[in-house]
């Protein structure tokens, strides 16, 4: 109910994230700012914008490091190509390159960006040694995200019976299919990212959740698509679609739409990862949502696919060094800035507390209750191949079948991957 | 005898000279020289500009294309013809191509034939065809990722036109969600944008029409059907041509309106050349094998333009004629 989702709003105590020695980094070292308050320049920060983190949210989160330098302006801009990534390179390339990024990248950049110090408060940012190449940290990330999250609207899942959140994959086809015939969307997703991310979400936990050097091994040719627990959640995922819980004009929607449905109260269950929470937060429906882990083939609890979120990285190519690191260092160490960055969307980090709603108690509940976590970006993985999965689940929706989709990902890693 | 001053100068200059037969005056050769610097001179900020801009990096991307660089990691490794071997497998890039051809071919016959059509529908000077005009050249001048998101949600499958078929209780349309759906939205978005500019071309060739012509037809008692395709279609053979040419080397670099309409998607259905170029370049940080699709699209562009210009060259030349 929007009224108990409202009143349910507490200081989440991060403390239950304690649980999760992986993500557990110690505390942070307020950044000075005493010594770099002379700098002067324009600062340009290619950033990551979303529904929430709008420029409007990064130009407020500045703002007080702007004020205490005099004479620095920073000017938030946004990817001008498909994504951060693609834009970087392209501005790379061309050379116009921007001071600061603030988005997670594929480590292919490394080089290009300026090693940060071995310093106290470098090491006090979650998952640090995530973003190190040959002994140097290359982003340093102000919180840390968990991905694999299935939203539901508590009043469907009353409507149409369910009364117990599905573990496995099986009891997650059958509730879908309550959903459906109930009236609902059973599965609520879209074209572009969303379809991938969300089938990587799920999927994930029980291939790379389970063997982390999967990759690897797909590129030593010992693993494949068709033989790995992809091809069990493939398989589950066209059985989705054919008994219309996935709709089939599910592609013509946009990630704005999959949030706007999911609110409306037009779809079931929407899987996502936590930072959803603050669009749910933004917008209260008018019913109560819930949030469990994302179903395995054999009904366990599954790992959270983790990772850094907000990141930052500094161009090697940056005219003003110092003042670009103290930014970041504000960024990322500052309580009020992490604060505010970990409440935009819901992530989580040791020893910060902020405002929360009961789901954000709820979803880190199910962190702390994680039998662990593991960073999505394995390694071995070709930074080519979401575009892949991408069109490979894609494809499912418009009418290939699961088999012929894994066939597809084996001939298009044997040709392709890390070439 | 020497035919032209010019070689007069040069030969007797450095080899009769000495035989003391034929002198040069001194002055002839300053300002022979003088004139040889100034054009230089002249062509010298076109020559950088050409040489800067498109010969040099025409021959960067060959190079590239020839190794595996990401964009970054140097030195870039020499792997042969790899690149042009593997995108002649890549069943994605096979695919793009493809659709990329199909786009071309679709929108170059409904682009010509609209813009022709709506020209001479627009023909006369009237205030209505004044705003039609504009109406029409409108889609043009804006930009197509701009066009791409406005479609977007338009016609997504929540988008304008789907909410009014859901409250009709009518079932949805899927422009966008629909493989063969999204490409007929692509190619009629795309052809709606570019095809103003067509209008303007046509409108420009038949104002160079002689009236003459069209009167002694229509004297000797030709129909209206035949005054346009025994007299003015013939005379528009140049426009035609320049119309053919244009749209062709457009729509065979079409991305922008892509990117903002379905992404490729979906399920890569709508995934052009380009827009593969860009993703094994940018995203995917193959810049190597991106630079050899680049070089494909660049020779199919030469020999696109070059055989229709080839092929309508004849009508022109009836027309000169």
């Amino acid at each position: 109910m929007r009224h108990s989702t409202r009143k349910a709003r507490a200081v989440i105590a991060i403390s239950v994230v304690a649980a999760s020695a992986l993500l557990l980094v110690g505390c942070s070292n307020p950044a000075s700012t005493s010594n770099t308050a002379a700098l002067k320049g324009n600062i340009r920060i290619l950033a990551n914008i979303t529904p929430v983190l709008t420029k409007s949210y990064y130009q407020k989160l500045v703002a007080p490091f702007v004020k205490s330098h005099p004479g620095v302006t920073i000017t938030i801009e946004s990817p001008s190509g498909k994504d951060v990534q693609s834009t970087l390179q392209q501005e790379l390339a061309s050379g116009s390159t921007p001071d600061i990024v603030a988005s997670a990248l594929d480590s292919v950049v490394a080089p290009q960006m300026t090693p940060f110090p071995n310093a106290k408060w470098v090491k006090a940012t979650p998952l640090y040694n995530t973003n190190e190449v040959k002994g140097k940290v290359w982003a340093v990330a102000t919180g840390v995200q968990i991905k694999s999250l299935v939203f539901y609207n508590e009043t469907a899942f009353k409507k149409a019976g369910i009364t117990s959140t599905p573990k496995s994959l099986a009891q997650f086809t059958t509730a879908l299919n309550k959903l459906t015939a109930a009236g609902y969307v059973g599965f609520q997703t879209s074209g572009d990212w969303v379809t991938s991310a969300q089938f990587g979400m799920m999927s994930d936990p029980a291939v790379i959740g389970k063997n982390f050097n999967w990759y690897t091994e797909r590129n030593d040719k010992k693993v494949t698509f068709a033989d790995s627990a992809y091809n069990t959640y493939l398989k589950a995922y066209a059985s989705w679609v054919k008994s219309g819980a996935i709709p089939k004009d599910s592609l013509g929607e946009t990630y704005q739409d999959t949030i706007n449905n999911f609110l409306a109260g037009k779809s079931g269950i929407y899987v996502m990862a936590n930072w959803f929470v603050a669009s749910a937060n933004a917008a209260p429906p008018s019913f109560k949502i819930g949030v469990f882990p994302t179903p395995t083939p054999d009904g366990s609890t599954p790992k959270q696919e983790g990772g850094t979120a907000q990141p930052y990285s500094i161009l090697k190519a940056s005219k003003h060094q110092a003042l670009d690191m103290a930014l970041v260092q504000y960024l990322v160490s500052n309580k009020k800035a992490v604060d505010t960055s970990l409440a935009s969307e819901g992530n989580f980090r040791a020893g910060y507390s902020y405002p929360g709603s009961a789901l954000n108690t709820a979803v880190a509940k199910l962190l702390d209750k994680a039998p662990g976590t593991f960073n999505g970006t394995a390694p071995g993985l070709d930074p080519a191949f979401g575009n892949e999965e991408t069109t490979a689940v894609q494809s499912l929706i418009t009418g290939t079948s699961a088999k012929q989709a894994a066939a597809t990902l084996d001939t298009w890693w044997d040709t392709n991957a890390n070439q | 005898m020497p035919t032209s001053n010019t070689t007069t100068v040069g030969v007797v200059a450095h080899a009769a000279a000495p035989a003391g037969g034929f002198r040069v005056r001194p002055g002839a050769l300053r300002a022979k020289r003088r004139e040889t610097l100034a054009d230089i001179g002249m062509l010298a900020p076109a020559l950088i500009l050409v040489g800067g801009l498109i010969v040099i990096p025409l021959f960067f991307a060959l190079y590239l294309s020839f190794t595996d660089w990401d964009g970054f990691t140097l030195p870039a490794q020499f792997v042969g013809p790899h690149n042009y071997i593997r995108l002649f497998t890549d069943p994605s890039v096979l695919h793009s191509i493809g659709v990329t051809l199909l786009i071309t071919v679709i929108g170059t016959i409904v682009c010509n034939v609209l813009g022709l059509g709506l020209a001479i529908a627009l023909n006369r000077n009237t205030r209505l065809n004044a705003f039609l005009r504009v109406l029409v050249f409108y889609p043009y001048i804006v930009g197509p990722v701009i066009l791409g998101f406005l479609w977007s949600s338009i016609l997504g499958t929540d988008g304008a036109v789907n909410s009014v078929l859901g409250q009709l209780k009518q079932p949805l349309l899927p422009f966008l969600s629909d493989p063969t759906w999204a490409l007929a939205t692509v190619i009629c978005i795309i052809v709606w944008s570019s095809f103003g500019v067509n209008v303007v071309l046509y409108l420009a060739g038949l104002q160079t029409v002689p009236e003459s012509l069209i009167e002694a037809a229509t004297i000797d008692g030709a129909s209206p059907w035949q005054v346009f395709w025994r007299v003015k279609l013939p005379m528009l053979a140049p426009t035609v041509t320049v119309n053919v040419v244009l749209v062709v080397i457009g729509l065979l670099r079409v991305y922008e309106l892509i990117l903002a309409l379905t992404e490729g998607g979906p399920a890569g259905s709508t995934q052009s050349f380009v827009y593969s170029i860009l993703s094994s370049s940018f995203q995917n940080s193959q810049l190597g094998y991106g630079a050899a699709q680049s070089i494909v699209l660049m020779i199919g562009i030469i020999i696109a333009s070059v055989g229709i210009t080839a092929a309508r060259r004849r009508s022109e030349q009836a027309v000169a004629a």
